[in-house]
């Protein structure tokens, strides 16, 4: 079966295994199918040799979590991202892997009215305990949101689809932190409501494309500075020009800050205060360690407002939220999860810090405490240090 | 039988084999689809051409019993897999055997830090171990570069090396005993805790076996304190052979470093370019040089190392500042394989090792002879121990580049055993290797070898075809025996 896969990128693969103990899947189960090299030798299987497209090849794309956590890892740097994504582009349009109910969720997460009254049914649904756990769908889904304020036009800030219905008290707070900064800010809101970046991840690419272009039109009116809070968006908005391959995607891309690595060369300008007195263990999300590459921006914006930032000591390896998929793997997620809560045990933090909602939401459902940088960030400039949350 | 067909033949179809194999571990942890099988008949190595039979996932000694007694009555092959790292072929399966994947079979069981042992299931992933023993001031000494994927099973299998190793000696040193489930389904211990076990060493000859005397289940193996001081130094040539001599110099001068390897130039170039750690990607050769100790020793040596280096031409000596720049280095070194991607898709190596003296000679002999065979060479070596590791880097995909690759292969291999040198390293022989067994081997070693190996396994069922070369192995028998058709490719 022709996978549409550029023959260059698959083959600057040598087989070499280096990748493996980076894959989180690989990880807890110890089955080479569920590896990047595995994956990356059976796209050759079918793509160069006419292999069948078994259920077990098709098994072994649906599971992989995109983290990319491979990609780093790679001494041949190997574009695995590119490669899976074609994959299971192909194989959804082949009807192979996701099924095509599920685009209509997808459809509403360009619809921000729509998106927020079902995450409205669903927050009620949450506190009447009529969501199946396995979901991961926290219980505490806000009921109502504080509008959004524009505050100048230094910089957007891109609020996005789910986060904006389900975290925007994550938006609020960094927005206070860059204006804290002394810049104005205008939140993208319903301007700009979807990024395309789960669907990107679930292989309707067309959907996503569509994403990309609109949301090009409705922030280039003028060239500033577009900082996104979220990782999953960020990665997603940074690759419009790879996956439109224009000129003007390219130099949209290159206008997208995640929000702290744009405050971490900006640092200096926020006010000094007392700390937060706790210990913070940092969670890289795989998007913003893999795919950006700008983790250590988060350990330079927070260093100054908590006591002390703790590392994990997993590698960065993946935490298992993956866009969409702990509701498609449940299980996988729920393991893949275990170990990274192991990895957080072993070095007991007051809080965990991760700069994306997919992975708080997913940690969060397993217990952790867990807050977005900016918030922690937030929490210092007002001095609520003690009064221990919103 | 072609790859197609290969995968074709899957699961749906019941056999007695996989039957019970299910039936004796769980439905979920023995595959026979085509993707699973498929996987298990490559490792890193460019070796084509095995054929797996199902693929298990046992987590217990017990399990592998179960499975090695399963194979005798079935009168199939067992061919033990770690990582898949190997690059000789070792766990590439001939014959469609049942392969025994120790991915499952990854604990570490018990850590005595008095006794400085720890008791690790063999999936165990070599760098995992060193981590785990991290906060207690400990680590497992041999560091195979691919030590954070390779696994503890596969390090003993093929006796494997590192960096580091020419400090503290290759993994033998560290084994102090395995338990073992023998081809025909018992299961011993060789070795032991006591420094001086009585009787033959048993697990001597276990390791380096390549999985052809049977599956270690349960190892012991040594810790080694960290060294309270490292000195990690980097020093650039604009000839190749002032590298070499530099590293002679460094041993004649009594300092002996707990790693010295060097980078030529194309392969500096890769890594530097992966890493981004400073390399200087003008040189010719850059040796990276370690020394651990005390203090106030391992300052002197570090620049007693510098100086011998200065005086042999170096045109750059640098020191690590830190524990990320010295890390970093490392990561460069120990990548090294992985980023000749980045000239070429594939990559054909030997492991031959050469009297330190004759370094320098050989390298020159080795490009040579690689210009002769128009075939490109990236070299990255244990150079303490005068390990070479040529690597021939292509594109399979152009016709009749394999064959000059292997032509140019077999000369290096030639010129190192003239030059007083041995076949491999630290890579194993596996099935990439065996051709050259004879040139290195006497008939009567050979089958003394053999010996020994029908001691272990009368039937040839481990590793089936794995070591020793056709003619003074059971090999051929194995070759006769039945696969039975129509269900295996
Ligand atoms: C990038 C790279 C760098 C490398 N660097 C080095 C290096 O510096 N030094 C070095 O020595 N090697 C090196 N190697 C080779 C390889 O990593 C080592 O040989 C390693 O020990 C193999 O381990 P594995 O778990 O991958 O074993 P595998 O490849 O899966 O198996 C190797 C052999 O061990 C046998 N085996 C596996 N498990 C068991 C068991 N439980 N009982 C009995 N037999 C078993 C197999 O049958 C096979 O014959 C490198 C490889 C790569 C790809
Ligand atoms: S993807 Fe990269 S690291 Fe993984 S096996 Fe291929 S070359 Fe090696
Ligand atoms: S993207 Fe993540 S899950 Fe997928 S193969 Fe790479 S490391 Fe594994």
């Amino acid at each position: 079966m022709d996978l549409k896969l550029d023959a260059d990128e698959l083959n600057a693969c040598v087989q070499c295994g280096l990748c493996m103990p980076h894959c989180p899947t690989f990880r807890v189960t110890g089955d080479e199918t569920l590896s990047p090299r595995g994956r990356i030798r059976l796209m050759r299987e079918v793509h160069e040799h006419d292999a069948p497209m078994t259920a077990e090849v098709v098994d072994a794309f649906a599971t992989c979590v995109q983290c990319r956590g491979c990609e780093p890892a790679c001494p041949s740097g190997v574009n695995y991202g590119h490669l899976i994504e074609t994959t299971r582009e192909t194989l959804t349009r082949a009807g192979k892997l996701t099924p095509r109910w599920t685009r209509l969720g997808f459809f509403a997460l360009a619809h921000p009215r729509l998106l927020r009254a079902g995450s409205s049914v669903l927050a009620v649904a949450g506190r009447l305990r009529l969501v199946p756990k396995r979901f991961g769908v926290p219980r505490d889904l806000p009921l109502r949101r504080r509008r959004h304020h524009t505050s100048g036009t230094d910089v957007y800030l891109f609020t996005g689809c789910v986060m904006d219905a389900w975290q925007r008290d994550v938006h609020q707070a960094g927005q206070r932190v860059i204006e804290a900064a002394g810049f104005g800010v205008t939140p993208t809101g319903s301007l700009s409501p979807c990024c395309g970046a789960l669907q990107a991840h679930a292989g309707f690419t067309d959907d996503a494309r569509r994403r990309a272009t609109a949301t090009i039109a409705a922030l280039s009116e003028d060239d500033r500075p577009i900082l996104v809070d979220s990782a999953g968006c960020g990665a997603a908005m940074k690759d419009y020009g790879h996956l439109l391959a224009t000129p003007e995607a390219e130099a949209f891309s290159a206008r997208v800050f995640d929000i702290q690595e744009w405050l971490a060369e900006r640092i200096d300008r926020l006010p000094a205060v007392d700390p937060l007195p706790m210990c913070v263990a940092v969670q890289d999300p795989c998007h913003l360690r893999h795919v950006q590459r700008v983790h250590l921006a988060t350990r330079t914006v927070l260093q100054p407002f908590v006591r002390r930032i703790i590392e994990l000591d997993d590698d960065g390896l993946c935490c298992g939220a993956g866009g969409a998929y702990s509701v498609m793997q449940p299980e996988l997620a729920g393991e893949i999860r275990d170990r990274k809560i192991r990895a957080i045990d072993d070095v007991d933090p007051d809080v965990v810090a991760s700069a994306n909602p997919g992975c708080s939401m997913h940690l969060a459902a397993a217990g952790v405490n867990i807050e977005h940088p900016m918030v922690l960030i937030d929490r210092a400039l007002q001095g609520t240090a003690s009064a221990g949350g919103r | 039988m072609s790859l197609l067909d290969r995968f074709r033949r899957t699961s749906n179809v019941a056999d007695p084999l996989v039957t019970a194999l299910q039936h004796a571990l769980a439905p979920d942890r023995v595959r026979n689809d085509g993707a699973e099988r498929s996987l298990a008949s490559h490792d890193a190595s460019v070796f084509e051409g095995g054929v797996s039979g199902p693929v298990c996932f046992p987590t217990s000694t017990d399990e592998v019993q179960r499975i090695t007694r399963i194979a005798v009555e079935h009168d199939r092959g067992i061919v033990p897999r770690g990582a898949g790292t190997g690059l000789a072929g070792g766990a590439i399966p001939l014959g469609a055997p049942i392969v025994v994947s120790t991915g499952k079979m990854n604990r570490i069981l018990e850590v005595d830090i008095e006794n400085r042992v720890a008791w690790v299931q063999p999936g165990v992933i070599n760098l995992d171990l060193s981590r785990h023993l991290r906060p207690r001031g400990f680590h497992f000494a041999p560091d195979p570069s691919s030590q954070q994927v390779c696994t503890l099973g596969g390090n003993i299998a093929n006796n494997s090396g590192g960096p580091h190793c020419l400090a503290y000696g290759v993994t033998d040193a560290h084994v102090l005993a395995i338990e073992v489930v023998l081809p025909n389904g018992d299961v011993v211990l060789l070795g032991g805790l006591d420094p001086e076990p009585g009787g033959y060493d048993l697990r001597g000859a276990f390791v380096g076996s390549e999985g052809t005397l049977g599956i270690a289940t349960r190892i012991a193996v040594r810790l080694t304190k960290n060294p309270p001081a490292v000195r990690t130094l980097l020093l650039s040539f604009a000839e190749t052979r002032d590298a070499a001599q530099t590293v002679s110099a460094i041993i004649a001068a009594g300092i002996v470093p707990a790693a010295l390897e060097v980078m030529d130039q194309r392969m500096t170039v890769a890594v530097e370019n992966y890493v981004a750690a400073g390399y200087p990607t003008d040189a010719a050769a850059v040796l990276l040089a370690e020394v651990e100790g005390l203090p106030a020793g391992v300052e002197i040596e570090a620049d007693r190392i510098a100086e011998i280096g200065r005086a042999n031409n170096a045109t750059g000596v640098r020191q690590a500042a830190s524990d990320e720049e010295r890390a970093l280095l490392w990561k460069g070194r120990k990548t090294a394989f992985g980023a000749v991607a980045q000239v070429a898709p594939d990559y054909y190596l030997h492991d031959t090792v050469v009297p330190r003296a004759a370094l320098a000679d050989m390298l020159e002999k080795i490009y040579e002879i690689c210009e002769r065979h128009d075939v490109i060479v990236m070299n990255v070596f244990h150079a303490g121990d005068g390990n070479l590791h040529p690597l021939l880097v292509f594109d399979a995909r152009v016709e009749g580049t394999l064959e000059r690759v292997h032509a140019a292969g077999a000369e290096i291999v030639r010129a190192s055993l003239d030059a007083g040198g041995v076949l491999s390293g630290e890579h194993g022989i596996g099935v990439e290797k065996q051709g050259y067994m004879d040139e290195l081997f006497s008939d009567a070693d050979l089958d003394h070898q053999n010996r020994l190996r029908q001691a272990f396994d009368p039937t040839c069922r481990a590793n089936p075809g794995k070591v020793l070369p056709m003619g003074h192995s059971c090999a051929d028998i194995q070759a006769l025996r039945a696969v039975p058709t129509g269900v295996w490719g």
